[in-house]
């Protein structure tokens, strides 16, 4: 079984936001609750000012804190291919996994919205738990609320699933999913096939010829916040540095 | 007002008290709670402000959290009398379990309405058993808490006078385990800085213990109309010698865990605390800190005020505020920085204010507690005679 991991190259991307985009797009995400969002910061005063991002999906731990303090076992890893996946049918929306995340990365249906104007009003749900039904939301077919796939429903938590719907079709046994590659592009995670300047990699962590374990020990792939022990299965390549990311205390308000 | 009733008149006179006192809280638990039940209803949590933006647990946690640690410490200071055999604390050991299950039912009632699925919550937990959990540990003992403790009350209906009652050793034994998994829920949390530490369980159970003193100092002189010379010879004595004294020096313990924080996590450069200079540069930690724990601490300590009503009240009031400042604050200063949250939380503090609909809660819970209490007082002789 794969274990499946991501690496991306903080030296390539262009904070072009074209994976949050995608990533909405696919797994059918309200406009500033997104499962991949690119964080910029920006440190001292014009004109000696510097200014960086960070693209930031799930880490896909495989120690993950989320999955240790969920109550009634609804955040999982899921066995086939070590994604955290969360389970709406058991969710009883305490939110002690979006607390407990380290990385922000959890969200919950039925907060006031993010960002204005409220599109879910634009798209009114049917029934009592479906709040919203996005015109692009995906086929009904790859949606699979045990493993948190689809539109959202009330009151539950939703994370990045590495796009789970996809990369379980992929052949077995396949190292890297790429999008250059026609036998696998359809089974690409959406944040990773519009990557423009192909700063993302998709890969099996387990698999010794796969091109994320390359790029890893080639150039020195670092996880974010590693004193947590939650063990991230996103790398970033940071030219031989940690990746840039200056703590809340040295950021200036932007 | 209830509590101004004359009951000179004897029996009728109390009972005549405790009516009011159910009705006042009646009233409140309609209002505030039709209210509250009406806007979650029709917003769902979009009537709190609680956030994708980072605030995920606000003022409903922050009730529920201060409504369950002060249930576990009553129960605990029951145990005095009814484990440790201090014969002192008899008087009040009836009213502290009595308010232990009212607190409980205003506490739970409250997060029933924060959570999206409560009651998947009572089926899924203890049949997906994840150990690791803090919350799993938490729901199960909270569980068995309420029943044993109703059953404890049951009991107690029944006796006339109070007895040692066997059953509260299990109790007090669940009381502190609640208390201390309660503090694990936030100590464990080590990608929280602000929560994170092996002394918050400790914090908890002292500050669960001495919000319970402040309960029952406060709720023995509401039982007798704030009418110090109406309390029996062992209950004045009790308030002006052990009791006050144990609630002192638990009031200087929360000062010292507290204070002892707050300087740290000052002084410290680490990421996640600067939530402290934070609270710091704002009225409410002084109000807590200092009004409402110095205060107190002041009047317990003097021989002249420990033995005088009017303060003893005024403490429990005070200690009883700043325990919800300082939960409000732990818990609400937790979530402060964003930690990755997104591009549009562009902010390196996290502000949160509590809507209209979160006050509701509190009052909604307040009510219940009260009413809950009111009622047993009234009809079920949940009330010591002290």
């Amino acid at each position: 079984m794969a274990k499946w991991g991501m690496v991306i190259d903080l030296e390539t991307c262009t904070g072009c936001q074209a994976c949050t985009t995608a990533c909405a797009m696919e797994n059918s995400r309200l406009p500033g609750e997104n499962w991949q969002d690119v964080l910029f910061y920006s440190e001292g005063d014009y004109p000696h000012l510097n200014v960086s991002w960070l693209p930031r999906p799930c880490m896909q731990c495989e120690n993950p804190s989320c999955v240790s303090v969920c109550p009634t076992k609804a955040t999982f890893v899921d066995e086939g291919t070590g994604v955290v996946l969360v389970d709406w049918n058991k969710c009883i929306g305490c939110k002690y996994c979006m607390v407990a995340c380290p990385y922000g990365v959890r969200f919950y249906m039925d907060e006031a919205p993010v960002v204005e104007p409220d599109v879910k009003a634009a798209f009114p749900g049917e029934g009592r738990r479906q709040v919203w039904n996005p015109p692009f939301r995906m086929p009904d077919e790859y949606a699979d609320p045990s493993k948190g796939i689809g539109v959202q429903p009330k009151g539950v938590v939703s994370k990045c699933t590495f796009c789970h719907h996809k990369i379980t079709q992929a052949p077995e046994g396949v190292a890297d999913l790429d999008e250059d590659d026609p036998e696998t592009r359809e089974f690409t995670p959406a944040c990773v096939r519009v990557c423009a300047p192909k700063a993302r990699f998709f890969g099996d962590l387990d698999n010794p010829e796969s091109n994320v374990n390359r790029l890893i020990a080639d150039r020195g792939g670092v996880r974010l916040k590693e004193e947590t022990g939650n063990r991230p299965k996103v790398y970033y390549l940071s030219g031989g540095g940690s990746p840039v990311v200056p703590g809340q205390r040295s950021k200036r308000r932007s | 007002m209830a509590s101004i009733t004359d009951f000179s008149g004897g029996h009728s006179g109390r009972e005549t008290q405790w009516m009011l006192h159910f009705l006042i809280s009646l009233t409140i638990v309609v209002v505030a709670g039709g209210y509250a039940v009406w806007q979650i209803m029709t917003l769902g949590h979009a009537a709190f402000n609680t956030t994708n933006a980072g605030i995920f647990w606000g003022l409903p946690i922050v009730l529920y959290d201060y409504f369950l640690l002060t249930s576990t410490g009553l129960v605990m200071v029951a145990a005095i009398y009814h484990v440790l055999g201090v014969e002192a604390f008899r008087p009040v050991a009836k009213r502290c379990l009595g308010l232990a299950l009212a607190g409980l039912m205003g506490g739970v009632a409250v997060l029933f309405l924060e959570l999206s699925n409560p009651l998947m919550a009572l089926w899924a937990t203890p049949l997906n058993l994840q150990t690791q959990s803090p919350l799993f540990w938490k729901i199960l003992l909270v569980g068995a808490y309420t029943v044993l403790l109703a059953i404890v009350l049951f009991n107690s209906i029944k006796q006339p006078t109070v007895r040692p009652n066997p059953l509260v050793w299990p109790l007090a034994l669940l009381a502190l385990a609640i208390t201390l998994v309660a503090g694990s829920v936030y100590g464990m949390m080590a990608m929280r800085p602000m929560w994170f530490g092996g002394e918050i369980p400790v914090v908890f159970l002292i500050e669960s213990l001495v919000g319970a003193l402040a309960f029952t100092m406060f709720f023995s002189h509401l039982a007798h109309g704030f009418r110090h010379n109406r309390m029996s010879d062992e209950l004045r004595w009790l308030f002006e010698g052990p009791l006050a004294r144990l609630f002192g020096a638990l009031i200087v313990l929360h000062f010292l865990l507290h204070a002892g924080r707050a300087v740290t996590g000052w002084w410290s450069n680490a990421e996640g605390l600067q939530v402290w200079d934070h609270m710091l540069s704002g009225p409410l930690f002084y109000i807590g800190l200092g009004v409402c724990t110095l205060v107190p601490l002041v009047l317990m300590l003097l021989p002249a005020t420990r033995s005088n009503g009017l303060a003893q009240v005024t403490s429990g009031l005070l200690v009883m505020i700043g325990l919800f400042i300082a939960r409000y604050e732990f818990i609400i200063g937790g979530q402060q920085v964003p930690l990755f949250k997104g591009s549009w939380v562009q902010t390196q503090l996290i502000e949160y204010t509590p809507s209209m609909t979160e006050w509701a809660l509190l009052g909604l819970g307040i009510g219940i507690a009260n009413m809950v209490y009111g009622f047993a007082a009234w009809k079920l002789g949940g009330e010591d005679e002290a």
